[in-house]
């Protein structure tokens, strides 16, 4: 009994984070469920059961495949570019030299305001016309003419993806750096007396411990890349067209624009699916290549 | 024992918390309800708070609330504001399910047949100070001949041109004809100045002006036709689009780069000089008049048809009354002010709207005289929002989408059309 009370003490504490997470999570999910087998318009209570009528029509839905196609695209790519600049960025962040902590600081920094923020604010820089700054530095400094950069179809999704990479990458470098100064210096001691160079102290020590963060640091980018909203949607409104339409723009322009909450609800629900089925993909795999490597 | 007396403690204390989390609004409305009563018993009149939602923001109805709660003490406000067009339908949507909307709402072209139909507004149809409301403006307020919303003014909107730029680039007399906008536009870019800047990120308005000309002057009730089945958006939009394709795109006067920009960008690139004419309306007016040595004035987009030139504009929002409020007579009282004189005057001096209630003398700026006179008053202004009856805002994102695709080059008028005739399909079946 002792011990019983004891368990349940622990769960007490437990409880106000689960109210929240259930009332926050848990209860939405269920109701956007029940709620894409309905025509629910989004004003009116008096809706009715079509099955599954809603999940039928979305795969036919131009926007929602654009959307899945640029959503992937931006995912893959911004993680494989942040992972690849962090690495290095987090190692050069952990030598020991003079400014180290404001240049740790100033990296950290387009992590803190809101992507929103970040996007309108390059949204000026990549303006189109003449007078935005990126086409007057092209212009005054290589005489180039100006650029489309939101416009073009391919330079809109580059822009984004370029946005995304720049506010993230000095987050993840500082984990990754906060993993790098958790591995004992005598590992490098011992390999630098054993003749092993700097490149191979970081291919066969750093890398393979740095597993772990890797681990994290591709999941929520992987998450996050495809739950993206705020970037692509101050900077191209997800034009030209549907190119820059993310999954969740789509959903939002379905439900709320349109008053389709029913065909919105159930592609959050087939949206859900995706990110777990890829999420839990990826954390199994990754975690499997940390075994392997430890 | 003690144990079980501290876990009992830990407990009590998560769910209050929990508890109190989750009955804060009503706990607050228990205390302003009794705070109600109790100045109820010692003053006169019941101290109400009214609410409001509105896509104006506070500084513009200051005026005209202070002047209510000058001729009524004893109401006060509760003021809430959402920029338009979405953010302000998506609060209000949210507030309209929860049951918390606010007494006093304001009912969009764009969310009009949702607002109306889910029985949300009041039918203040049969109220005395609806006749001071312009027949005109009904319409799109109203469902079965029954007006759910009231407003005192209207918009009209053109293109705002720079006198300066114009007289740079050789042009002496202004375009009456579509085929001298073009000319116009053309001897702009020879002169090396950019013709014009068109929000391509929202329904363009040299459609809507083409549209008037070429499809609505010979066929005043062509979307009512389109939406019962008669006719299509084919029918009466590919021309304009052929002709907008051949003229402003195939010419590059407007160019794809265009997308990219924002409707404050565009209206910034015209104070600086940048660009010779832009789409505005009088919410333009405030930041232009106030640029240094920016001379300009307005003109409408003429279409091939000789004399049938339309503006761009519509009724103004219409304030609406809950049809759940608790304060019913209160709300009421503050839509009968906004249409006596004073209350004319006040919401002139704030919004700085173009009035359009009957009996009251409209200011509008010079440059818009012509405008306002041509377009609004005789009733030759369009907006595709405020003439189709269902689906606007489904139906404008696929406007947006085909215009850019085809500013691109990916798809053909004749694809675009069908687009659009696709998406009213899917719609009506939804």
């Amino acid at each position: 009994m002792v011990k019983f009370l004891r368990y349940l003490q622990y769960e007490v504490f437990l409880l106000p984070i689960l109210i929240i997470y259930t009332l926050f999570t848990i209860v939405p999910l269920i109701r956007s469920f029940e709620l894409s087998l309905t025509d629910f318009n989004g004003y009116s209570t008096d809706y009715h059961f079509v099955g599954l009528k809603n999940y039928i029509k979305l795969f036919s839905d131009d926007a929602i495949v654009s959307g899945i196609l640029f959503t992937l695209t931006f995912a893959l790519c911004s993680t494989a570019l942040i992972t690849v600049m962090a690495i290095p960025l987090a190692i050069l962040l952990d030598q020991n030299f003079f400014t180290k902590h404001i240049h740790r600081a100033l990296f950290f920094f387009p992590s803190i305001p809101s992507g929103l923020l970040l996007a309108f604010i390059w949204g000026f820089i990549l303006s189109p016309v003449a007078s935005g700054v990126f086409n007057t530095i092209l212009r005054e400094v290589f005489g180039l003419g100006a650029q489309p950069w939101l416009s073009d179809p391919l330079l809109a999704k580059l822009s984004t993806i370029i946005v995304a990479v720049w506010a993230q990458t000095g987050w993840h470098a500082v984990l990754y750096l906060a993993f790098l100064q958790s591995i004992p210096k005598d590992y490098f001691e011992a390999a630098a007396i054993d003749g092993a160079s700097r490149l191979q102290q970081i291919r066969y020590i750093t890398l393979p411990l740095l597993a772990p963060a890797m681990t994290v640091s591709v999941m929520l980018l992987l998450t996050g890349g495809l739950k993206v909203f705020e970037i692509p949607f101050a900077l191209t409104k997800g034009g030209p067209g549907f190119e820059t339409h993310t999954i969740t723009q789509v959903i939002v322009l379905r439900g709320i624009s349109e008053t389709q909450f029913g065909l919105a609800s159930a592609m959050s629900v087939v949206f859900f699916l995706i990110v777990l089925v890829i999420a839990c993909f990826q954390v199994t795999m990754m975690q499997k290549r940390e075994e392997r490597i430890q | 024992m003690r144990k079980t007396g501290f876990l009992l403690l830990i407990l009590i204390v998560a769910v209050s918390l929990a508890l109190s989390a989750c009955g804060n609004a009503s706990d607050g409305g228990k205390q302003s309800g009794a705070g109600d009563q109790a100045s109820g018993e010692s003053g006169k009149q019941e101290k109400v708070k009214l609410s409001i939602l509105a896509w104006n923001n506070e500084t513009e109805m200051k005026p005209v609330m202070d002047g209510f709660m000058k001729k009524y003490p004893n109401i006060s406000f509760d003021f809430q504001f959402a920029p338009p067009v979405k953010d302000y339908i998506a609060k209000l949507q949210t507030m309209l399910l929860s049951d918390s909307a606010p007494d006093i709402f304001i009912i969009a072209a764009e969310n009009r047949n949702e607002v109306i139909d889910s029985g949300h507004a009041l039918d203040l149809t049969d109220y005395p100070f609806m006749d001071v409301m312009l027949d005109s403006n009904k319409p799109m307020l109203s469902k079965n001949g029954r007006t759910y919303a009231f407003t005192n003014n209207g918009w009209v909107g053109g293109w705002f041109y720079n006198k300066d730029l114009f007289a740079k680039a050789g042009i002496t007399k202004l375009p009456t004809t579509w085929d001298e906008f073009v000319e116009v536009c053309l001897k702009l870019k020879e002169a090396g100045i950019t013709p014009l800047y068109d929000n391509m990120q929202d329904l363009t308005q040299i459609h809507s002006s083409l549209y008037g000309n070429m499809t609505l002057s010979k066929d005043p009730n062509f979307d009512e036709k389109i939406f019962s089945g008669e006719k299509t958006f084919a029918d009466g939009w590919l021309e304009v689009f052929k002709l907008w394709k051949k003229d402003m795109i195939d010419k590059k006067i407007i160019t794809p780069d265009m997308i990219g920009l924002t409707g404050d960008q565009i209206e910034s690139e015209f104070t600086l000089g940048n660009v010779a004419m832009f789409f505005g309306g009088p919410w333009s007016i405030a930041k232009l008049s106030a640029t240094p040595n920016l001379n300009f004035s307005m003109i409408p987009v003429p279409g091939p048809v000789p004399g049938e030139t339309y503006y761009v504009g519509a009724p103004g929002v219409g304030f609406a009354v809950n049809s759940k409020t608790k304060h019913k007579e209160e709300a009421l009282k503050f839509i009968e002010y906004l249409s006596t004189q004073e209350g004319l005057e006040l919401f002139y001096q704030g919004t700085g709207s173009i009035m359009t209630a009957k009996g009251f003398e409209a200011k509008v700026h010079p440059s818009m005289q012509q405008a306002y006179e041509e377009g609004l008053m005789k009733g030759k202004i369009y907006l595709p929002m405020v003439s189709w009856p269902r689906h606007q805002e489904a139906l404008r994102n696929q406007f947006v989408i085909v215009t850019q695709d085809m500013a691109v080059g990916k798809i053909t008028p004749e694809e675009a059309v069908a687009a659009i005739d696709k998406k009213l399909k899917e719609m009506e079946n939804k």
